[in-house]
This record gives C-alpha cells, structure tokens and sequence, in this order.
C-alpha cells in the first residue's frame, strides 16, 4: 500500500510541476540602433551540461531563415516543434521585445542557461548574442549583448 | 487514506497538456503526404479544389463539394483524415482569393504593439509552468 501511495505520489509529481512550481518571468531584450531590418532572435535554454533544453521565443516569421540562428538551428534541426505557438514578429532595431511567461521553478539556480541567437538579414549572424545564467540572484540585471542586443534583462 | 488516494490516482492520469487541445496540426515534415494525396482524397469525396495551403500545420484546402457548395477543410498531413469541415454560405461570390478566413481578419484587427503571431494556443514545452502562452509586446 505504501508503494503504491509512493508510486502514485511520485508520477502526480512528474505530471504536475507545471501547474504548482512556475513563476511569472519578464524578459526584455532591448536591441541597438544597429541600423538594418528587423532581427530574428530565438530566446532558448540549455541545461548545465550545455544540452538544449527548450525554446522559449521565436522572434520571426520566416522558418527559411532560421538556419541564420545557428547555434539554435544546430540544436534543434530547425524543428518547428520546438516553436509551436511561441513564435512572433521579428523586432525592428531599436526596440524592444517584452516576453512575459510562466517559468518552471526547477529552471533556476540549477546551471541552466539562457540564450539569444540573432540574425540581421545582410548582417552578420550573431549566435549566442547573449548568454545568461539562469539564477535568482541575476535577475534583473542588465547583460550587454554582442552585437545587437543593447540589454538584456531577466526580472520576477 | 482511501480518498486521497483516490485523488492522487486521478491527478496522476491527467495528461498534461490536455487543457489545451486544439484543431492545429504538428506533423513533423518527414511524415507529410505530398499535395497530390490531398488531390486525390478530394477527388475521392467529390470536391473540386480551388486552392491548397498549409495553415497551422495543417493542409487547408477550399472548393466546392459534389453538391455545388463552397466547403473549407482542414486536413490531417500525415493521415489525411478531415479534422474540420466548413460550409460557406454560398450567396455570396467568390471572394477566396483574399482569404478572409478569421485569422486574416485578427490580423487586420490587430492593435499596435501586439506582435503579428502573439499565440492564441499553449506551447508545448517543458520550460513553461503553466503551459500558458507567453504575452509578447514590442515597444
């Protein structure tokens, strides 16, 4: 009986974190003037061990440009999956892109990464434009990208 | 004891994303059946076809059936099976080629600010909490 109650316990917690251990996130990313058209970015995750873990946006409506996002291209094959209900416009320069979701707990503090992949069309690709630790104590810190992305800010 | 039990076993068989299912297909593109399938299966119930596209994963396609009248389907890529069919009110011309299906209209409607595609279903990923869509605004 009690392995059963264990048992039963256990799977209610593997199908149910999503409905008890999430928190609202906010995630702005503020691009420069870099003076070209709108940039596709693709905000996604990785775990501690660098392995993609999921996507979280995918700014651009375009899926025949996304092998421009490489990083992201290579980890996910450019499987639209991965994208499903979570895509949008790509954003002009200057502007910023405000994401605001649901987060699973278990995604900070935990050695999972956030990336942004970024491509201009008759720019430079920039992969891996910004990379941030996902933790706690980070959140609302401004991060500069590489090339595009002025700041990135991750708040709760 | 017994009803929590009870309770446990019952939250245990919810399929997570069941809340949030929805008419749109998610075929990956491997398994699609090639456009003349789609032909062959409307030959099969009588339709003649205007237009095939692909809209929400899904093969779209719009005509007329055997009857005469205008008809909009929503076809399975994978299986072909018929997931939604539409009956046009047939007074009207034919005014297909601006395809003012509702999403277009939406679209049209769409206040600044919103993005374009802001989703209307939940995203099928293990990063979201709630399996909410995320909202997204461009400032």
């Amino acid at each position: 009986m009690k392995s059963l109650l264990t048992t039963l316990a256990l799977t209610t917690a593997l199908t149910l974190p999503g409905l008890a251990m999430a928190r609202p996130v906010t995630l702005t990313t503020q691009l420069s003037n870099y003076g070209g058209d709108g940039a596709y970015l693709a905000l996604y995750v990785t775990d501690s061990s660098g392995a993609y873990a999921g996507t979280l946006w995918m700014a651009g409506g375009k899926s025949k440009y996304y092998d421009s996002l490489s990083d992201w291209y290579r980890a996910t094959g450019g499987d639209p999956a991965q994208i499903n209900g979570i895509t949008g416009a790509s954003v002009g320069a200057g502007r910023t892109l405000e994401i605001t979701l649901d987060l699973a707990d278990a995604l900070f503090d935990a050695g999972y990464t956030l990336h942004i992949d970024a491509a201009v069309e008759e720019m430079r690709n920039s992969p891996n434009e910004v990379a941030v630790p996902l933790t706690t104590a980070g959140a609302g810190t401004a991060v500069k990208g590489r090339r595009y992305v002025a700041s990135f800010t991750y708040d709760m | 004891m017994k009803k929590t039990l009870t309770v446990l076993a019952l939250l245990a068989a919810l399929p997570a994303g069941m809340a949030f299912a929805d008419d749109d297909c998610s075929v990956p593109l491997a398994n699609w059946q090639p456009r003349e399938a789609v032909e062959r299966l409307a030959q099969d119930n009588g339709w003649t076809l205007r237009r095939i596209k692909i809209d929400d994963g899904c093969y779209e396609v719009k005509g007329r059936d055997a009857t005469g009248r205008e008809i909009k389907a929503k076809i399975d890529p994978a299986t072909l099976r018929v997931i939604k069919l539409k009956y046009k009110n047939d007074d009207r011309d034919d005014d297909d080629d601006d395809d003012d299906d509702d999403k277009d209209r939406a679209r049209r409607d769409r206040k600044d600010g919103v993005s374009p595609a802001a989703p209307s279903t939940a995203p099928r990923n293990p990063l979201f909490g709630n399996g909410a869509p995320p909202t997204v605004l461009v400032k």
